[in-house]
């Protein structure tokens, strides 16, 4: 079978360069050239339009109101109070204004004008930040479990996120003299033994957790690493392979899948070994169907062992039986904790990750507020959450009245258990694959799930949803509890059954309900559930164990 | 055999001739030879009578210019020499040297000279010159419409005569459709001329040869009839601007030619009307005589006479009625009669013959006959938005056009723009028209896209902001990708700091543009006159001068050979 246009694109590409220069110069639209769409993703950004504004705009002979949404390459999703009040002020002057917490602990910035893109990404410079291989078909943003508190050796895990992500960085100069200016220099060596011309065959995702907590889905992930910590020390990490969630809705070949445990590395190995788990997806990875790319798919068709031999013959050692670890939750710890060195955390609960002023809650204005005391840092969480983190113990009391001023502590305590732990994913009006709405719809149905809640006193059980606008999954519904899958506008398929520690994937339940539909089903079924359960048991394992999925 | 007089005559009238004159002359003389010897006569008689004539014009879009291109050539087929000048490139001091002058002159504004003929009709009028020797007349264009009909045409007719001048012929005051008024008037003029010379025996003859060529000019303009078929706000929400698209279908063809403009006569907006209705405690069923016909008061006062803006003079036509001071400035009707107010009950019928009639507004045609079909007329109406003592106002036309609903009946007339036409298929054109002054520019592609014109096109457009205000974004991408817009470069002034306009990107182009110029490119500036006309031509200038190295008055002088050759084209308001 013949390779995907994207393969020719990136070949051609000169370093990922491609007309990216021209298309910006180009007066007459506000959209950039064909292959520059593709190559653009690699420099962390991706050209959108206002999917609400289709119609009406063609109606008065205007193009599409395109504009280019931004990932940040922020591994292990942290920020200084300085990179804050910066990333406030971009948001105001280039953006939509909201700040854009995902599901992989970075932030995105949507509706950037491409005459904006410049200005707005040597603003991020000034605060040695970047966009690069954000997206694209390279390692992406490095997520690692966002608890600070968990132990003394968090600091050394943590590094480990921009370690890695220094490691699997593309060689090409080309983001620095496109979107900044810089000369092309010809002594530069831009040979990439990693990613070559050809880069991967897809995007290529890495998680680190740190037990108890899996707040980073860590299976989900093409990569995963669990840290083992003996003794209080961290002596390496069990690798895990080939997770990933995507699937298309009609075509079987696709499907979601849990990464397989493959063994324990010692700490000095990891570099060596997450790099040529990605040099073999290179060489073996599908670049002709790029459904069917994804490292979970190459594993699948070489076989676990022919694949590990073949990892472990390039690593030049052979990996060790995995050590025990066990994974528990998921859901962010709320509110205030101290960790070992007597600092403090406030978890802020955001719904959908989306940072800005409304009503009620004043986000944005309170971590501004936060930011310019220089007292404290930002945290991330994979669960689309903030964590306002490293606050003396003298600071925590002025910090309180900031966050209640701005009704962010009543926001995060009064939100149900069961909204806490729900996520969305960006779906419209901006994400050109949405099916469905996810963010901007899943918080009125959750005001619905609640009622029924009451009504079967179930108040206050935390039950994972998560609801994505098309299959790809941005949300990790195939994971939830309970997962709402878009398949068209106002329709959704349901799927059922994982549990909490994010080790079991769901399965689906109904197809294609609408909101009526949804209502009813979880209305018996919750019905059955505080009827039923046993003690304590979740929802997704009273399902499995009733055997409706 | 030639008498001496005759023999000189004759030479002067072949050596000047151009050879297209001699083949004429030829097979007019041999025409002649088959007729009776009274018409004989009429060659010498021409040639004494009306020996070196100078034809000049005083044109704003073209039309004077068109006419007096024809007057020339029709007195150089009858081997009368003549020159032809725009009024703003004549010396006023050869005016006392001349011995015959036709003048042809439009009005604009509100009866005021073109700005081309500004300078001469003043100095008419504030000199004392003696002008007994000179013979003239005056062709005036004009526009029924408006209050002061081919006014400035007129004023300069009076003049020359007061200054001692002969007048050969009577001033023709001419409507929008001047074309057969224009060759009739010439007609006569030839003619009376050689009647002059006449002996009464001929007289008939020429008489009837006369009135064969006089075709009766028709009067009034071509009024079409036609519905609105779409409207569209091309600006965005969020937009400062609010400017329509508008698709007018007519049953009947439509004839006009890209670069032409539509005029419209505006509806007064209820609102108004009411108000003045209560301040003059009228019901609208009232019966008023108005230019020789009566009109019920509510259709006079909508449909007919102008209340917004009075003009002072007007205004003062009020003053001297209800014997009040008033100052001489423009006013809306409702504020006159609300401020001053007649101290005895006003007669309505002597307030409605001071009045003015809604005179016409101009739209550039923005669709073209072969792209769009001849039943139908696009035009790009930006409404116009202006503040009273703190009070959002609206232009009368624009918010007029701005209201209309599809499905509405619309008239409108058009006006021709002979100085705005699209060159030969294979010329290159170089399109500068920001805002509105996209409209025609629209027509132009259009026209060139359907008959795949291989001249080059180079467009500059500006506006606002990109996002809101890119006038026909998607059809000009369109022209831009199918080839038929060669370039294309633009200005959004307010999404940036710093303003950008028109004449910023003209200026980093300069090389290429000036190459495109030096190549035979014909320029087109279209919008608002002041001050992007000025700004743009201003730049042109300095960008030539750059180019050329020279200083700007060279450069100056560069372009107005560009335009006296028709290559330099405004169509600005
Ligand atoms: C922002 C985010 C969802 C959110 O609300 O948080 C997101 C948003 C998008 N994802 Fe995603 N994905 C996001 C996490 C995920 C995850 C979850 C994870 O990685 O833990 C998944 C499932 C795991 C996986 O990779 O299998 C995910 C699987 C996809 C896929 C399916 C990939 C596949 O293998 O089939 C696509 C479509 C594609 O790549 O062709 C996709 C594509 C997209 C795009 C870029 C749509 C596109 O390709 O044009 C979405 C942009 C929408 C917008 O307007 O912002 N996104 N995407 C998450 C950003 C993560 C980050 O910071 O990098
Ligand atoms: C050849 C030509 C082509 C043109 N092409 C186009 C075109 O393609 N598109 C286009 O949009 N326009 C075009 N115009 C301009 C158009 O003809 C009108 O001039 C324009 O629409 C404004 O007319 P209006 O009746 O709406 O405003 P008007 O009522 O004529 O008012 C015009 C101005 O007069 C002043 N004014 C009016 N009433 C008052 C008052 N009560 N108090 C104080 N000030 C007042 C204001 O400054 C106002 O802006 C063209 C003009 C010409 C001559
Ligand atoms: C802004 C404007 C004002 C005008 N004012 C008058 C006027 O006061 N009286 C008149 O008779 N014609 C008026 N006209 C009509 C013109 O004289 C008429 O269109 C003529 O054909 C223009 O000839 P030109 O192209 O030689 O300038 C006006 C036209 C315009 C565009
Ligand atoms: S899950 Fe689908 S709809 Fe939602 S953000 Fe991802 S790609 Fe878009």
């Amino acid at each position: 079978m013949s390779e995907s246009p994207v393969e020719r694109i990136k070949k051609a590409s000169d370093g990922l360069r491609g007309t990216l220069n021209e298309s910006l110069l180009d007066e007459h639209t506000g959209a950039i050239r064909e292959d520059d769409q593709t190559l653009i993703k690699f420099h962390g950004m991706y050209m959108q339009d206002d999917r609400d504004r289709r119609e009406e705009r063609a109606e008065k002979k205007l193009e599409r109101l395109y504009s280019f949404m931004l990932r940040l390459r922020l591994p292990g999703g942290f920020l200084t109070a300085k990179q804050w009040i910066a990333l406030h002020n971009i948001t105001g002057e280039h953006t939509t204004g909201v700040i854009k917490i995902t599901s992989r602990q970075t932030v995105q910035l949507h509706g950037i004008l491409k005459s904006h893109l410049k200005p707005t990404i040597s603003a991020f410079n000034k605060i040695s930040l970047d966009s690069i291989a954000a997206c694209g078909d390279v390692n992406r943003n490095v997520t690692v479990t966002a608890h600070s508190k968990v132990s003394p050796v968090y600091e050394e895990i943590f590094s480990y996120a921009d370690k890695i992500s220094a490691h699997l960085l593309p060689k090409t100069r080309a983001w620095y003299e496109v979107w900044l200016d810089e000369e092309k220099l010809a002594e530069i060596n831009e040979e990439d033994p990693l990613y070559e011309d050809r880069y991967l065959p897809r995007k290529f995702k890495i998680a680190i957790a740190v037990p108890p907590y899996n707040d980073v889905d860590v299976f989900t992930n093409d990569v995963g690493l669990i840290a083992i910590i003996e003794k209080d020390k961290l002596t390496g990490f069990n690798v895990t392979a080939g997770g990933g969630l995507g699937t298309t809705h009609g075509n079987a070949e696709t499907y979601p899948r849990l990464a397989t445990l493959l063994g324990f590395i010692n700490k000095d190995n990891v570099l060596k070994t997450v790099y040529e788990i990605a040099t073999v997806q290179r060489d073996y990875g599908n670049r002709s169907d790029r459904k069917l790319s994804r490292l979970k798919y190459t594993i699948d068709r070489l076989g676990v062992d022919a694949f590990k031999t073949e990892l472990e013959k390039r690593i030049g050692f052979k990996l060790q039986p995995p050590k025990h670890a066990e994974l528990i939750h998921r859901n962010d710890e709320y509110g205030w904790h101290k960790n070992h060195e007597g600092k403090w955390y406030y978890t802020v609960f955001v719904e959908s990750g989306r940072i800005l002023d409304d009503e009620n809650v004043h986000l944005k204005s309170a971590f501004l507020e936060i930011a310019k005391t220089g007292k404290a840092s930002f945290r991330f969480t994979c669960n689309q959450n903030i964590i306002v983190a490293d606050i003396a113990e003298e600071d925590k009391k002025p910090f309180e009245n900031i966050l209640n001023k701005y009704g962010i502590i009543a926001h995060t305590e009064n939100a149900s258990a069961l909204r806490k732990q729900s996520m969305a994913c960006v779906a419209f009006n901006t994400c050109p694959l949405a099916l469905a709405e996810g963010q901007r719809y899943l918080p009125q149905l959750i005001t619905k799930i609640e009622t029924l809640l009451e009504k079967h006193q179930l108040k206050d059980e935390g039950i994972i949803i998560r609801m994505t606008g098309c299959p790809n999954g941005c949300a990790r519904p195939f994971i939830a509890e309970i997962g709402f899958v878009g398949t068209a506008y106002g329709r959704y398929n349901m799927h059922l059954g994982a549990n909490a520690a994010g080790t079991r994937l769901s399965k689906l339940y109904k197809e294609n309900l609408n909101e009526e539909e949804i209502l009813d089903e979880l209305n018996s079924l919750l019905k059955l559930y505080a009827a039923k359960r046993t003690a304590k048991e979740a929802f997704g394992d009273f399902v499995v164990r009733e055997k409706i999925v | 055999m030639l008498a001496e007089f005759k023999l000189k005559t004759f030479r002067s009238l072949v050596y000047s001739a151009t050879k297209e004159e001699l083949i004429w002359m030829n097979g007019f003389l041999s025409g002649l030879l088959q007729e009776e010897k009274t018409i004989l006569s009429r060659v010498n008689g021409q040639s004494s009578a009306l020996s070196g004539c100078t034809v000049v014009y005083g044109t704003e879009t073209g039309n004077s210019k068109k006419v007096a291109v024809d007057f020339s050539n029709r007195l150089k087929k009858q081997g009368i020499q003549s020159k032809i000048k725009s009024l703003d490139q004549y010396r006023l001091a050869d005016l006392s040297k001349e011995s015959n002058l036709l003048v042809v002159m439009s009005t604009q504004g509100d009866g005021e000279p073109p700005a081309a003929a500004k300078k001469f009709y003043d100095y008419i009028h504030q000199n004392e010159i003696a002008l007994n020797h000179l013979k003239y007349g005056v062709f005036a264009l004009g526009d029924s419409a408006y209050p002061l009909f081919c006014k400035a045409g007129e004023d300069v007719d009076n003049r020359l005569s007061q200054l001692g001048a002969q007048r050969i012929i009577p001033v023709r005051k001419s409507d929008v459709d001047f074309e057969d008024d224009a060759s009739a008037w010439i007609d006569e003029l030839v003619n009376n001329a050689i009647n002059s010379e006449e002996n009464n025996v001929s007289a008939n003859a020429v008489a009837v040869k006369v009135s064969e060529n006089v075709k009766p000019a028709k009067p009034g303009k071509k009024i079409y009839e036609g519905i609105i078929a779409a409207k569209i706000n091309l600006n965005d929400r969020c937009s400062n601007k609010e400017t329509w698209h508008i698709e007018i279908a007519a049953e009947e063809a439509i004839s006009y030619q890209p670069g032409d403009a539509i005029g419209i006569v505006a509806k007064n907006n209820q609102a108004t009307v009411n108000k003045i209705f209560e301040l003059l405690q009228l019901t609208g069923d009232e019966e008023l005589l108005y230019k020789n016909e009566t009109y019920k008061a509510s259709k006079l006062f909508i449909e007919k006479i102008a209340l917004q803006y009075l003009p002072a003079r007007v205004v003062q036509l009020y003053a001297k009625m209800v014997e009040k001071e008033i100052p001489s400035i423009r006013m809306d009707l409702a504020e006159l009669l609300r401020i001053y107010p007649a101290d005895v009950k006003l007669d309505v019928q002597q307030l409605v013959h001071v009045l003015t009639p809604v005179i016409p507004r101009l739209y550039s045609v923005s669709s073209s006959p072969a792209a769009h079909g001849e039943n139908e007329i696009h035009l790009t109406v930006a409404r116009d938005t202006f503040s009273v003592d703190g009070h959002l106002r609206y232009g009368l036309c624009s918010d007029y056009l701005s209201v209309l609903k599809e499905g509405m009946p619309i008239q409108f007339y058009i006006q021709k723009n002979s100085a705005f036409k699209l060159p030969a298929a294979h010329n290159d054109i170089i399109m500068i028209g920001p805002g509105t002054g996209i409209a025609p520019f629209r027509s132009f592609l259009s026209e060139r896209d359907a008959q795949s014109a291989t001249g080059r096109n180079w467009l500059f457009f500006g506006e606002q902001h990109f996002v809101s205000d890119f006038l026909y974004q998607t059809e000009i991408q369109s022209f831009f990708e199918t080839g038929t817009l060669t370039k294309l470069n633009t200005a959004f002034s307010r999404d940036q700091d710093e303003k950008v306009y028109v004449q910023h990107r003209m200026q980093q182009h300069a090389e290429e543009l000036f190459e495109w110029i030096e190549n035979g490119a014909n320029i087109f500036i279209s919008g608002t006159k002041d001050p992007m006309s000025v700004d743009v031509e201003q730049i042109l200038i300095k960008i030539i001068a750059g180019q050329k190295n020279t200083d700007e008055q060279s450069a100056a002088a560069y372009l107005s050979a560009l335009k006296e050759s028709g290559r330099y084209h405004k169509d600005v308001y």
